[in-house]
C-alpha cells in the first residue's frame, strides 16, 4: 500500500477512527493491527523476515536485560569475578542478534552483487545469483532493532518485556518503510501511552502530511520524467542538459525522500505521536559534515552512535592513533584515525544505499571531501584571517552553502547514472562539453516534461525552499498562520490542498488529440 | 480558528475541491460522456473517444440514420455520400481508431436494439486478426459502458474526476477551432467520418514528389506481425452475421484495401487462413490487395487508403462504370472462389503506370503585343512558332474536359497532350492568339477576371490598363470550339499599386481577416465568376487558375466544396495526373511562356 494510493488514506481514516474510539489500554493494539495490516498488504511472505527481527532483537533484549540484572546484583567480590565472564556473554547475545540480522540483510540485499562481482574478478567463481525479493523496509527496522539492542547492553534503558509492544515498535506502520530510524527510548513509551483525541496534533499532522504530499506529488513526481528521460538516454545529451537533469535530481529525491518522511511523522502525530525528525533542511548546509546532520539524520546519528563512536574509541584506534601522531606527526598524523572511521562510515553508507560500486563510490566521495576538509581547516581559517573574514560573515556562509550543494550536486552523478561509468562520463561531459545554449533551445522541453510541469517543479522548489528559509530563522510557520485571519488560514489549507489534488492526484497521463492524430 | 473548526474545514476543502473539478469536468465534458449541454461540441468530444462519444451522439440523432458502417479507422475512407446515393439510404461512419472485432460485435450489438439499421457494412482490416479486445481501460478507447457491460461507477468516477487538463485544452481548442479539421476536431459530425477535406486538398503529382512528402512510402519500417487473434475476430464476426440476421438486416462485409509494403508484415499462411476463414463464414468484397495496394498514392499513409480509394471500391461493389476501376480492384469472395482467389492474392500484379497516369504540360500565356517581353508578353511570331512547333512534334492540345475525363475514367487522352492556357482574359487574345490557335486548330483555355471583362481602365479608377475582351468577343471564340473561358476569380487579383490600403491581390486570406468572412468573400466571388461566365457564354465552370499562382489548402478546399475540378497554378514543372485521384488535378502546374522562349527552349521544356 504505497502512501500516495487512495486505499492508504481510507487506511488512514478508518485505523484514526478506531484508535480514538475504542478503549484507550487498546489503542497500541489498533496501532499494530494497523502495522500488521500495512505491512501485510505488501506481500505475505515478506513478513516471515521481520518476524524474525523482532523475535531475535526481543529475545536478545530480554536475555542482555537479564544479564545486567544479573550484572547488577551481584556483590564487589564477585563483580571481580564475574564481570568478565558476563560481559562475553553480553558481548555475544549482541554479536548473535546483529550476525543473524546483518547476515539476512547481506543474503538479501548485497548476495547478488557479490556474486556478479567476485564472478567478474575471479573467472569461473559461480556464486549462485539469488534474485530475491527485498522486502519491504528491511535497512530500516534491523538498524532500529539492532540499535535498541545495543541501547540494552549498554544498560541504557530496561528491555520491553511484552512482545507484541515490541513487536509494534519494530513495525509502527508510518516508518516502517523509509525511517525515521526511531530509538526505543524516544518512540516506545509514545506507542503504548494512552491518548485522548488531540485536535491540535491531529491537524498539525495532517498539515505536515499535506506538506509532504505536496513535494511528493507535485514537485518529486514530475521532477522525476525529466530525470528518468535523461539518465536512460545516458551520455547523448550535452553537459547542460544533464547538469540540469541531475538538478532536477536533486529536488526529486528531496522532494521525495523529505515528503515522504513529511508525512510518515504526520500521519504518526495524528495518533498522537511525535517521530523523530529526519531533515533539517540541508539546503541550508555549510559543509558535507553539516549535510549529514541535516539530511537522514536518523540514519547519520545511529551510524555515529552505533559505528563511529564505538570504532573511534576503541582500543586498536587509540593505538593507531598513537602511531600515526608519533610516526606521521603534523595535522595528518593528528587526524588519521578520525579520517579512517568516517571512510568507514560512509562506506557503510554507501553501501546502505544498494548493492552497487555507485554507492561504495559515493561513501568515498564523501569520506573524501570530509576528511579534505578536516585536513584543510587550519589553511582556510589562515586564509579568511589573511582576508579579514569574519567567520560570522553572511557572505561567507551563503559562500559555504553554494560550496555544499555544489559538492552534493556532484555526487548525485554517482548515485543517479545506472552504472559508475555512466556517471563519469556524464559528469565529464558537464565540464567538457557544457553547451549552455542547449539549456535555451526547446532541448529542456523534448525531455518528458512540457513548460508547465517544468515551471511547476520549479515554482514548488522555491515555495519549499522559502518555507525552509523562514523556518531556518526560526519562524513557527504554523503558529504564526494561526493568529491570522480566517480567510488567510482558509487559503493556507486551500491552495496547497488544490494543488496536491490538481496536480498531484488528478493528474493521470494526459493523452492529448494531437499524439493520437500525429498523422491526421 | 480552533484546531477542531480547522480540520472540519479541511475535509470541506476537499469536499469542495473535488466538487469542483467535477463540476468542469460536467460543464465542459472534454469527451462527450454527460451529454456536453454547454458546448455541444461534438467532433471534439469524438476525437478525444470515438467509442463513447459517438454513442452519446447517435441516441440523440440515431432517428436521422438507418444504415451504418461500422470497422477500425480504414472505414473512414468509404464516402457516406456515396453510400448514401448507392443504397438510397442514410449512412453513418461508426468507425472507431484502432477498433477490434470485439469493440465492433459490442457496438453492433448495441446499436442493433437502439437504433434503426436497415443496412450494415462491415469492414474488415487486416490488424482484426491481430489485436483483439484492447484498450478497454483507457480513457481515449473504452467503450461506453452501455456498450461494453462494464461498471458505469468506474466509468463515471474517470470521467467525473479527470485531470482537469482535458477540461482546459477543451475551452482553448475552441477558440482556435478553424473551417478545416484540426488534430482536435478530426471527425466530420454529421456523416462520422474522418474530415479529410484538409488532406484531400493536398495536390498529388508524380510519384517522386509524393514519396518526398511521404518519405514513409520510400523507406518503409521492417517489421513482423503475428496473427494470433485471427479465431476470437473470425467468431465475433460470426455473432455479428447472426444478429443481423435475426434483426433483419442487409449486412455487406467488405474487407479495405492493405498497402503492399504493410501486408509483407504478415505471414502468408496467416493472412491466407484469415481470408479462408471469413470466408467460410460470409462472402465478402476483398479490395485487400490488388494493383491499387501497389500504389502509394492511393493511401495517406502505410495503412489507410485514401478516400479516393473508398470511391472505388464502392463503385466496383456497385457496378458503377462513370467512375474509374483498376480492372483487379475489388473480388466478391465467397466460400467457393476463396482457395483459387487467395492462390493470386499475394502475387505481384502487373502495374503499368501508363494505364492509369498521364503527363501533361500546361503552357501559361498572358499578353500578346508586337513587342514581346521576358516575363508575360509574347509576339504573335513566337506565339505562332510555338503552335507550329508543337503541331509538327506531334503534340495535340487538349481541353480541360478531356483531363477531367481522363481522371474520371471516362476518355483517354492524345499521345502527347499539352494544355494551353491565357490567364487574364487580354484583348490580344482574341485579336492575336484566337486567329493563330484557328490555324493550327489547337484548344486553348482562357481564365478571365470577371471584374476586368471588356475593361481598358483599371476598376472604378481612369488608370489606362492592357484592354480586356469582352463576353461578345469571349462568346465568338466559344463558338469555335476551340476556346473554353474558366474562371481566375471575379475580383481577387487587384493591382497593389492602384489601390489605397490592402488589397485582394490573391484567393488568400488577408492577415487579420476572419475567416468565416474570408470564406464567403472566396465564395461568393468565385459564385459571381462562374455565374455570370455561364450566363454569357454557356460554359460550366469548373477550373480557375489562382491569381499569381498564390494558394492554400484552405483556398483549394473552398474551392473543391464549390464544385472545382482543376487549380491551377504557377509553378514551374510537368503536370502527372492519376486516374481516380481528383487532387491530381489540384493547383496544376504551368511552363510560362513569353517572348524569351524560342521553339528549342519550348520543346525542352515540355520533354524535362
Amino acid at each position: 500500500m504505497s502512501f500516495t494510493s487512495p486505499v492508504f488514506l481510507g487506511f488512514i481514516l478508518f485505523f484514526l477512527l478506531v484508535y480514538y474510539l475504542l478503549p484507550r489500554r487498546l489503542q497500541w493494539v489498533v496501532l499494530l493491527a494497523a502495522s500488521c495490516v500495512f505491512y501485510i498488504s505488501g506481500g505475505i511472505r515478506m513478513i516471515a523476515y521481520l518476524l524474525i527481527t523482532t523475535l531475535s532483537t526481543y529475545l536478545a533484549g530480554r536475555l542482555l536485560g537479564w544479564l545486567n540484572e544479573k550484572g547488577a546484583g551481584l556483590s564487589q567480590e564477585d563483580k571481580k569475578l564475574l564481570s568478565g565472564r558476563l560481559r562475553t556473554q553480553k558481548r555475544l547475545t549482541v554479536f548473535f542478534a546483529a550476525f543473524l540480522n546483518f547476515g539476512m540483510l547481506y543474503v538479501l540485499k548485497y548476495w547478488d552483487f557479490t556474486a556478479h562481482a567476485l564472478g567478474r574478478l575471479i573467472p569461473g567463481s559461480n556464486l549462485p545469483v539469488l534474485n530475491l525479493a527485498i522486502p519491504l523496509g528491511i535497512s530500516f527496522y534491523i538498524f532500529q532493532s539492532i540499535g535498541y539492542v545495543v541501547d540494552v547492553y549498554r544498560d541504557k534503558y530496561q528491555p520491553e518485556k511484552n512482545p507484541f509492544k515490541f513487536a509494534l515498535f519494530v513495525s509502527f506502520f508510518p516508518q516502517i518503510i523509509q525511517g525515521p530510524i526511531s530509538r526505543f527510548d524516544q518512540l516506545a513509551g509514545q506507542l503504548t501511552a494512552l491518548r485522548e483525541p488531540n485536535f491540535d496534533s491531529i491537524k498539525y499532522g495532517i498539515q505536515l502530511t499535506m506538506w509532504g504530499y505536496f513535494k511528493k506529488l507535485v514537485i518529486a513526481g514530475r521532477a522525476g520524467v525529466l530525470v528518468d528521460h535523461v539518465f536512460n538516454g545516458g551520455t547523448k545529451y550535452d553537459g547542460s542538459v544533464i547538469a540540469f537533469a541531475v538538478l532536477f535530481y536533486c529536488i526529486q529525491l528531496y522532494c521525495d525522500f523529505s515528503g515522504g518522511i513529511d508525512i510518515s511523522r504526520g500521519i504518526a502525530g495524528m495518533f498522537g505521536i511525535d517521530m523523530t525528525i529526519n531533515f533539517r533542511r540541508p539546503i541550508f548546509a555549510v559543509s558535507l559534515t553539516d549535510y549529514w546532520r541535516r539530511w537522514h539524520i536518523s540514519l547519520g546519528t545511529w551510524m555515529k552512535d552505533y559505528v563511529f563512536y564505538p570504532l573511534a574509541l576503541s582500543k586498536p584506534f587509540g593505538r593507531l592513533g598513537k602511531f600515526t601522531r608519533k610516526h606521521i606527526g603534523g595535522t595528518v598524523g593528528k587526524i588519521f584515525p578520525t579520517s579512517l572511521a568516517t571512510f568507514i562510515i560512509y562506506f557503510i553508507i554507501g553501501i546502505w544505499h544498494g548493492a552497487n560500486f555507485r554507492y561504495i563510490a559515493f561513501g568515498f566521495w564523501n569520506g573524501i571531501i570530509i576528511t579534505s576538509s578536516l585536513i584543510l581547516t587550519g589553511f582556510y581559517s589562515g586564509v579568511r584571517k589573511r582576508l579579514g573574514i569574519s567567520d560570522q560573515s553572511r557572505l561567507l556562509r551563503v559562500f559555504r552553502i553554494l560550496r555544499t550543494a555544489f559538492l552534493v550536486f556532484i555526487g548525485r552523478y554517482i548515485t543517479r547514472a545506472p552504472r559508475l561509468l555512466t556517471a563519469l562520463s556524464m559528469l565529464g561531459a558537464t565540464f567538457l562539453n557544457f553547451h549552455p545554449e542547449r539549456l535555451f533551445d526547446g532541448t529542456l522541453l523534448t525531455l518528458g516534461l512540457d513548460k508547465g510541469a517544468i515551471i511547476t517543479v520549479l515554482a514548488g522548489i522555491v515555495a519549499v525552499i522559502y518555507v525552509e528559509l523562514l523556518q531556518e530563522r526560526g519562524i513557527e510557520i504554523r503558529k504564526s498562520l494561526e493568529k491570522r485571519s480566517f480567510l488567510v488560514q482558509w487559503l493556507a489549507i486551500l491552495v496547497p490542498l488544490t494543488a496536491i489534488i490538481l496536480l498531484g492526484i488528478l493528474n493521470q497521463e494526459y493523452i492529448s488529440a494531437e499524439f493520437i492524430y500525429a498523422q491526421f | 480558528m480552533s484546531s477542531k473548526k480547522w480540520i472540519v474545514i479541511f475535509f470541506l476543502s476537499i469536499i469542495l475541491i473535488f466538487a469542483m473539478v467535477a463540476g468542469l469536468n460536467i460543464l465542459v465534458d472534454p469527451f462527450g460522456v454527460f451529454g456536453d449541454v454547454l458546448m455541444d461540441w461534438y467532433s471534439y468530444n469524438i476525437t478525444m473517444n470515438p467509442r463513447v462519444a459517438k454513442i452519446k451522439y447517435l441516441d440523440r440523432h440515431y432517428e436521422e440514420y438507418d444504415s451504418y458502417i461500422i470497422g477500425c479507422s480504414a472505414t473512414s475512407s468509404f464516402p457516406v455520400n456515396e453510400l448514401n446515393s448507392y443504397y438510397g439510404a442514410s449512412f453513418y461512419n461508426m468507425i472507431m481508431y484502432g477498433a477490434d472485432m470485439k469493440d465492433v460485435e459490442l457496438t453492433v450489438s448495441y446499436m442493433l436494439e437502439n437504433y434503426i439499421v436497415k443496412n450494415l457494412i462491415l469492414n474488415i482490416y487486416i490488424d482484426n486478426g491481430v489485436y483483439y479486445d484492447q484498450g478497454e481501460d483507457t480513457l481515449t478507447n473504452n467503450l461506453h459502458p452501455k456498450v461494453s457491460g462494464a461498471s458505469r461507477l468506474s466509468f463515471y468516477g474517470k470521467y467525473l474526476f479527470l485531470n482537469p487538463r482535458y477540461a482546459i485544452s477543451k475551452i482553448s481548442s475552441r477558440r482556435r477551432d478553424t473551417y478545416l479539421p484540426q488534430p482536435f476536431d478530426v471527425f466530420d459530425i454529421s456523416t462520422g467520418a474522418y474530415d479529410k477535406r484538409a488532406r484531400d486538398a493536398e495536390p498529388i503529382g508524380s510519384l517522386d514528389e509524393y514519396i518526398r512528402s511521404y518519405p514513409v512510402f520510400a523507406d518503409y519500417p521492417e517489421a513482423r506481425i503475428e496473427m494470433s487473434q485471427t479465431d476470437y475476430c473470425i467468431k465475433s464476426v460470426l455473432t455479428i452475421i447472426n444478429m443481423c440476421r435475426e434483426a433483419g438486416v442487409n449486412l455487406t462485409v467488405v474487407c479495405s484495401p492493405v498497402y503492399k509494403d504493410y501486408m509483407a508484415y504478415f505471414d502468408p499462411a496467416q493472412v491466407a487462413d484469415f481470408y479462408t476463414k471469413l470466408a467460410e463464414i460470409t462472402p465478402y468484397w476483398d479490395f485487400s490487395m490488388s494493383s491499387v495496394s501497389w500504389e502509394p498514392r492511393y493511401f495517406y499513409d502505410g495503412t489507410h487508403f485514401r478516400n479516393a480509394a473508398g470511391t472505388m471500391a464502392l463503385a466496383r461493389m456497385f457496378g458503377n462504370d462513370r467512375v474509374y476501376v483498376p480492372e483487379d480492384f475489388g473480388v466478391y469472395v465467397t466460400k467457393e472462389n476463396v482457395a483459387s482467389y487467395l492462390e493470386t492474392l499475394l502475387e505481384v500484379p502487373e502495374i503499368t503506370a501508363e494505364n492509369y497516369t498521364a503527363r501533361v504540360p500546361i503552357l501559361m500565356y498572358h499578353h500578346l503585343d508586337y513587342e514581346g517581353n521576358d516575363t508575360t508578353t509574347t509576339t504573335p511570331e513566337t506565339f505562332e512558332a510555338h503552335m507550329k512547333a508543337l503541331r509538327e512534334n506531334g503534340y495535340t492540345a487538349i481541353s480541360i474536359e478531356e483531363l477531367v475525363s481522363y481522371v474520371d475514367g471516362n476518355g483517354q487522352l492524345p499521345p502527347k497532350p499539352v494544355l494551353i492556357t491565357f490567364d487574364d482574359g487580354y484583348l490580344s487574345n482574341y485579336e492575336l492568339a484566337f486567329p493563330i490557335l484557328e490555324k493550327y486548330n489547337m484548344k486553348a483555355t482562357i481564365f478571365i477576371i470577371g471584374s476586368s471583362v471588356g475593361k481598358s481602365f483599371y476598376r472604378d479608377t481612369d488608370y489606362p490598363i492592357i484592354p480586356h475582351f469582352d463576353y461578345e468577343q469571349a462568346r465568338e471564340m466559344v463558338d469555335s470550339g476551340l476556346v473554353s473561358i474558366q474562371s481566375h476569380t471575379y475580383d481577387m487579383h487587384r493591382w497593389q499599386p492602384f489601390e489605397k490600403g490592402a488589397a485582394r491581390t490573391s484567393i488568400l486570406k488577408l492577415e487579420k481577416e476572419d475567416e468565416n468572412d474570408y470564406i464567403r468573400v472566396l465564395k461568393e466571388d468565385f459564385l459571381k465568376s462562374s455565374a455570370e461566365i455561364c450566363e454569357n457564354l454557356g460554359i460550366h465552370v469548373d477550373s480557375l487558375a489562382f491569381p499569381n499562382g498564390q494558394y492554400d489548402i484552405l483556398s483549394q478546399a473552398v474551392l473543391t466544396d464549390l464544385g472545382v475540378r482543376v487549380t491551377l497554378s504557377v509553378e514551374r514543372g510537368i503536370n502527372t495526373v492519376i486516374k481516380g485521384l481528383p487532387q491530381s488535378l489540384y493547383a496544376m502546374k504551368r511552363l510560362n511562356m513569353n517572348e524569351s522562349i524560342d521553339t528549342d527552349k519550348l520543346l525542352e521544356a515540355l520533354c524535362s
